[in-house]
Parts: structure tokens; sequence; C-alpha cells
């Protein structure tokens, strides 16, 4: 095998963040051939996850592209003017850097459904075998200034002392309530709510302000804003999640999200992808004759029928197809030496917890993610708290601000690290003779779901008709036969193995009711 | 019923195992890792050009002290060409097989910059082996194996280092032997056994919804 990179392709993608990881391994999984390559030294673009010392000098940089507004600052203790406690902890700034490649934090840290679109395109596609996954201890959320797990399961219910007798049997109801509910067979009680929003149908159903903040906060994770439906929706996407894994609906890839896009890029290599980091585009040109994509990188002429191309390493040639750039999430990241809330939210030195904000006009919201050393993002001892709300200004910070005072009370839990900053995006203009297609960069959600339908969008323009990820086989089903190791096909089954197989097609079904 | 684990598809006897380990092999491009494994799973050699499509890791199963010792053993799907191997691959490996190629002195040369992404990547200690490939090839050799060993004292995740032909069939089998024992023999003498590791969660493995309870039953 030669090291010189072949010329010619069925698809350039460029950028390894999470939609162009996903556009690469479909189609290198259909028997395209892939080049997929990045201007960066890692994998992950924006959808990155970085050690200390790395995410540091990210912001530092201050990139150009699809992060902005980047700052980070220590929380010395030399600077503090207060007492030294006695449970005075060790974590200096030296101490946190030489734990430096114990981190993993997350550009954009996400929450998945255990019953949602990922998780089933994780299981369908078999690329769950890359990656493995916690489930989050508690979701949290504020009520009277007090942070108080949001009760999950069954036993949940029962044993929490946040709800007495009277609203858990409420809580119970509301939720047995939603999940009979069905959007194409209203009944005249929910019909009457058909346009209104979820904060109205909530207040109808005699619920505890408690319970009020419980749903909307957590559950159905709306603000005063979100329409009926949608609230349904969404409660109706946290009922299906429960009972999977663990004690909550929600699980957090190990090791950070950063993970997720580097499991599609193993798939994508795996069938033939080739992977080129550090590797920057100098020209994108068209071949007027044959509509083909000319790229020239490191001295060298390449050519693919189609391109792919992150928001954030477009080649300036193409940049001229975007809009106005648009700021779309602030963000920020704490190092903590304590988690947040009691010792109940925090069992075995603290949970990988998940906590909904609201302003107090309850028409903004934020996602807090707090992350333990159980996650495999930091090291023991320590925390990361992420902060991420759809961007209102240029200023993380200031957007942040409602929700950093919720959390952060008294100068508690101490900060020892904190960072802002933005990730934008602009609209690409695509047209409909063009080869050359561009993902969207992150936007405000809580799961991948909008990532996903982006990956299918693009994968299904290029590719009308192909299956976006179908399941690839296990290595023992695969048959080496001489030379050409190929698929397996129901047919050459033994008769137990194929009778089983459809039976493993039929649970599937079931586990995919989501869809 | 039939003898299969519907999870898996595997027969059950190959499911009898006590143990299960991950391995991954790295090293550079052409070094012939593919061929090792090809070789150490099915006993065959093949000369084979280019990648091994679809197919990611193989299992083996062996027998090291009277226990069933199950290797899962990663290739690297082409990505160390452009030394692009993700981080993903390293994580959760129980041990490192580095492969250089005992005609080619580059290969050999690399070896620092491997050790460092096992380091890097890997839980901490992680044992690695140190395998110089087509040993049969005596007449073009370039690395000297006596300067490998001497260099290797100064690695102390190396265990050991080992000379074989996949082409010969030399040395394969020993080397993922001894990998195993010393793979099990770690295990057997930490007190801490992968606590941290039952609570993370591998997808596919979830029962059907209808099987599941969930707090919305209640009334």
């Amino acid at each position: 095998m030669s090291d010189e990179l072949p010329e010619d392709y069925d698809l350039i993608v460029i950028g390894t963040g999470f939609v162009e990881s996903c556009i690469a391994a479909a189609a290198s999984r259909i028997g395209k051939n892939v080049l997929h390559i990045d201007a960066n030294e890692y994998y992950g673009d924006v959808w990155s996850s970085f050690n200390l010392d790395a995410l540091i000098n990210l912001l530092e940089q201050r990139p150009e592209a699809s992060l902005r507004n980047a700052t980070y600052r220590w929380h010395d203790r030399s600077t503090s003017t207060e007492p030294i406690s006695p449970s005075h902890h060790p974590w200096t700034r030296e101490a946190l850097l030489a734990k430096s490649r114990r981190f993993s934090i997350d550009l954009c840290p996400r929450i998945l459904y255990a019953a949602g679109q990922l998780v089933q395109l994780l299981i369908k596609s078999n690329i769950c075998r890359y990656a493995e996954f916690r489930a989050l201890d508690h979701v949290c959320m504020r009520y009277n200034e007090e942070i108080v797990p949001v009760p999950c399961s069954r036993s949940d219910v029962f044993n929490t002392k946040a709800l007495s007798i009277v609203e858990k049997r409420l809580l119970m109801k509301f939720l047995n309530g939603c999940q009979v509910y069905n959007i194409k067979k209203c009944n005249d009680d929910t019909l009457a709510f058909r346009g209104k929003t979820f904060q109205d149908y909530l207040q109808s159903q005699r619920v505890t302000e408690k319970i009020a903040s419980c749903i909307m906060q957590s559950i159905a994770l709306s603000n005063v804003n979100t329409s009926f439906e949608e609230g349904m929706e969404r409660t109706q996407r946290f009922l299906r999640s429960l009972g999977r894994y663990g004690n909550t609906p929600f699980l957090f890839p190990m090791y950070g999200c950063g993970e997720l896009p580097q499991c599609f890029c193993r798939l994508c290599a795996v069938y033939g992808g080739i992977y080129c980091l550090k590797r920057a585009v100098d020209n994108v040109s068209l071949d007027a004759d044959t509509n083909e994509v000319l790229l020239s990188s490191a001295g060298k002429t390449l050519r693919a029928k189609n391109l792919v191309c992150a928001f954030g390493q477009v080649p300036s040639q193409i940049a001229s197809n975007f809009g106005e750039l648009r700021y779309n999430i602030s963000r920020a990241v704490y190092i903590t030496a304590h988690p947040l809330g009691g010792e109940e939210l925090n069992k075995g030195g603290g949970g990988v917890n998940m906590m909904r904000l609201l302003t107090d006009s309850g028409d903004r919201d934020a996602i807090f993610i707090q992350l333990s050393h159980y996650s495999g993002t930091c090291p023991e001892g320590l925390y990361i708290f992420h902060l991420t709300t759809p961007a209102a200004s240029n200023d993380p910070a200031d957007d942040l601000s409602p929700f950093t005072a919720q959390i952060f009370q008294n100068n508690e839990p101490e900060i020892l690290f904190s960072s802002f900053f933005t990730i934008t995006s602009s609209t690409f203009s695509h047209s409909n003779t063009s080869p050359i297609f561009c993902t969207d960069a992150p936007s405000y959600e809580l799961d991948y779901d909008a990532a996903i339908a982006n990956a299918r969008d693009i994968f299904g323009r290029i590719y009308a008709g192909s299956e976006f990820l179908p399941r690839a086989p296990d290595p023992e089903e695969i048959v080496v036969d001489g030379e050409d190791p190929s698929a397996l096909s129901e047919h050459n089954l033994p008769d137990d193995l194929r009778s089983q197989l459809h039976d493993l097609e039929h649970s599937t079904q079931l586990i995919d009711i989501g869809e | 019923m039939t003898g299969r684990n519907p999870e898996t598809l595997m027969a059950e006897s190959e499911e009898n195992f006590d143990f299960l380990f991950k391995v991954v092999l790295i090293g550079d491009c052409g070094t012939g890792k593919t061929c090792i494994v090809e070789r150490f799973k099915t006993g065959n050699y093949v000369d084979r050009h280019g990648n091994t499509i679809g197919v990611d890791f193989s299992m083996k199963t062996i027998a090291v002290d009277g226990k069933q010792v199950k290797l899962q053993i990663w290739d690297t799907a082409g990505q160390e060409r452009f030394r692009t191997i993700t981080q993903s691959y390293y994580r959760s490996a129980n041990g490192v097989i580095i492969v250089y190629d005992i005609t080619k002195r580059a290969s050999f040369s690399n070896l620092q910059r491997w050790i460092e992404e096992v380091r890097r990547y890997t839980a901490s200690n992680v044992p690695i082996i140190l395998i110089g490939n087509k040993c049969d090839l005596e007449t073009e050799r370039e690395v000297d194996f006596e300067e490998v060993r001497h260099v290797s004292q100064f690695i102390p995740e190396v265990l050991f280092v080992m000379e074989t032909s996949a082409k010969e069939n030399t040395n394969v089998e020993d080397a993922f032997f001894c990998l195993a024992m010393e793979l099990k023999r770690l295990h057997d003498s930490s007190d801490v056994t992968a606590d941290d590791d039952d609570e993370a969660i591998q997808l596919g493995k979830s029962k059907p919804l209808n099987s599941c309870s969930s707090s919305c039953n209640l009334t």
C-alpha cells in the first residue's frame, strides 16, 4: 500500500464534525469511495472534546470560523481576599494543568435520550460497538432556590422526599395522561388546547406549582412559549426513554461527546474511507465539463463527484454562498472542586447530572450538565459544568448570566476555571445542480436530532434512494472467502441463524417505536 | 432452541469464556498487522493488498492455565496510514500490540510516537507488546533484534519483544498467548476488577421496550 493519496473519489468530506462524519460513514457504508479530511490535527472540528491544555490553546487562538468570542479565566486563590477555608482544596492552576490529559472538555456537549434518534441510529447501524455510555445519575431542577432531583423511575417517585403523597399522585396522573395522548386522536379535553401553550395545559390540570416546574423544566423541556403539541411530544419522548439503561432516560457518551464523530469515522474507515487530518484545502473549483469538484491541497489536485464541507472549514472560493454570520449558541465551561447540589444528588463522589434552567420570566432556557470523573471527562475530585443557551448576543457571558446566577450562589460551588465562547453558523445557499454541500454548525438542542436530520438530508440529496447507515455486520458474520471478504447475505446463513435474525429484526422494530 | 445467542448470533460454545480482553493493534502502514491477526485467527496467510473492507475486529478464544481467555483483536482499518487513528480506538483497550517491520528501519523509528499515543489515550499502565514482523526476510533485515531489546528496556509498559513471521507462521500464536497470559495475570492480581467500568453501558444490549418497566405504568 502506498502512502500516496489517490486522486479520484466519489465523495470528499472536509471537516470531521458530527454531521460530516455521519455523511462520510453513510457514503462509505454503501460502497462509495470516500476521502475525509480536516484542517485540524484532531477529530471532531467544533464537535470535539479537548484536554485542558488544548482547550486553552484553542481559546487563545481566537479562531475566526465557527468558534468566536472566546475568553477564559483562572479563579486563583491568590487573587481572592477571602480567608482560606479549612476545607481548602489542593487544586491550584498548576495542579489542574498537571492533570490536563484527564480532561475531555466538549465544545458542544449533548445528552442522549435512551430511545432517541441517535441511540436508535447507533444501534441500527451497529456503530454502537465503538462507544460506551453512562446513564445520567440524576435529572435535577431548581425549585425555591434549591437544586432538587426530578423523580424519573417508579421507585424514585415513591422514595423521593421532594414530593408529598398528593403531589406524587398528581404527577403520575399527569404523566399517564401524556402517555395516552395521541395527536391524531384527541379527545375533547385535549382538543381544547390546540394552538395554546403547554403551560396553559399544565395550569388546567390543577397540578401544584412544584409539579408544574418539574414538568416544564425537566420532563417536557419547555418554556412559556412552547406549544401544547410540542410540550406533549417532548413529554412522551422523555417517557419513551425511561427504564432502558439506567435510572434516568438519558445517556452521556463516556469520555465526552467528541468520541461520537470518531465512531462514525471508524465505520467509514472500516469500509475503506481514507483519513487525513491536518490537511488544509487551498482551492476549490468545478470542472465545467463533468461538474466534478476539483480540490487542491498540499500541491495536489483531488477530484470528486461530490463535496461535503463543514461550515467552519469552507474554502474561500465557496464562502460567498453563505449568508450573514449568525450566533447559534452561547457556551460556558466551568471547572469546580465541588459538585452542585447536596449529597443526595452526588453519591459516591458526584453524579453525572442534567438540569434545565429557565429565566424568571420563563421565556429563555439553558441546559446545565454536570460531569464527574465517572464520565471519563475529568479527574477524580473535579467537576465540569457545561452551560448552553441559544445565543442572544455576541457576549456569551452576558447571555448566560441569568443562569450562572442560579447555579453559583454565595460563591458556591467555588469556581477554579471558567470559559465562555459562542458557536456561530450561517445559512448556505445550495443551488440544485451544485455538487457541493455544506453542513450546519451545532445548534441548540439536547440530543442530536437536528444534526442527524441534516446528515440524512445531505446524504439523501447526493445518494437518493440509498439506505442511510444500514446495519454493519459483526465480524463473526463476515465470511472471509479468499481475498474478498463479503458481507453476509441472509441466504448464506445456516437455518438456525436465519430464524434468529428474523427474531432480532422483530425485536429491533420494537425498539424503534420512537420513530 | 438452537445453540446460538440471539444478541451476538454466535454459537453458545464460543460464548463460554472466563475473560474477555480488548487488544488493539497499531504500528506503521504495511507492517503486516492484518496478516498477523489473520494468521492467528484462521491459521491462514493471505498476501493481500489494501484494506480489509468491513472487518473491524477478530475474536479468538484460547486456553490459559485452564481458563478460557477470549481476545477481541482490533485492527486499524487503515487509519494509521496518515496517522489518523481515532482516540476512541484506544479506549477501553486492555492490551496493545505495536507491530514494526524488521525490513523497514522507519517502522521501528516511529516506535516512540506510537508509545506516546498509547500513553495519551489508553488507561494508565496498559501493557504493550512489541512485534517485529517479517522475520522470514532475514536478508532484508534493517532492524537488529538486540537493539530493539535494548530500547524496550527503557519503556516500562513494554512487556516483551518478539519477532514473528505471519507468512511462515513463526511465533504468531506465541505472541498472542504470552499477551493473554500476562493480561490474565494482571487481572488476577488487581483487586479492583473494573468497578468503574461496570457502569458503562454498551448500546444494543437493551431489552425490547415491551419487557421494560417504566414509571409510566403506575396508576
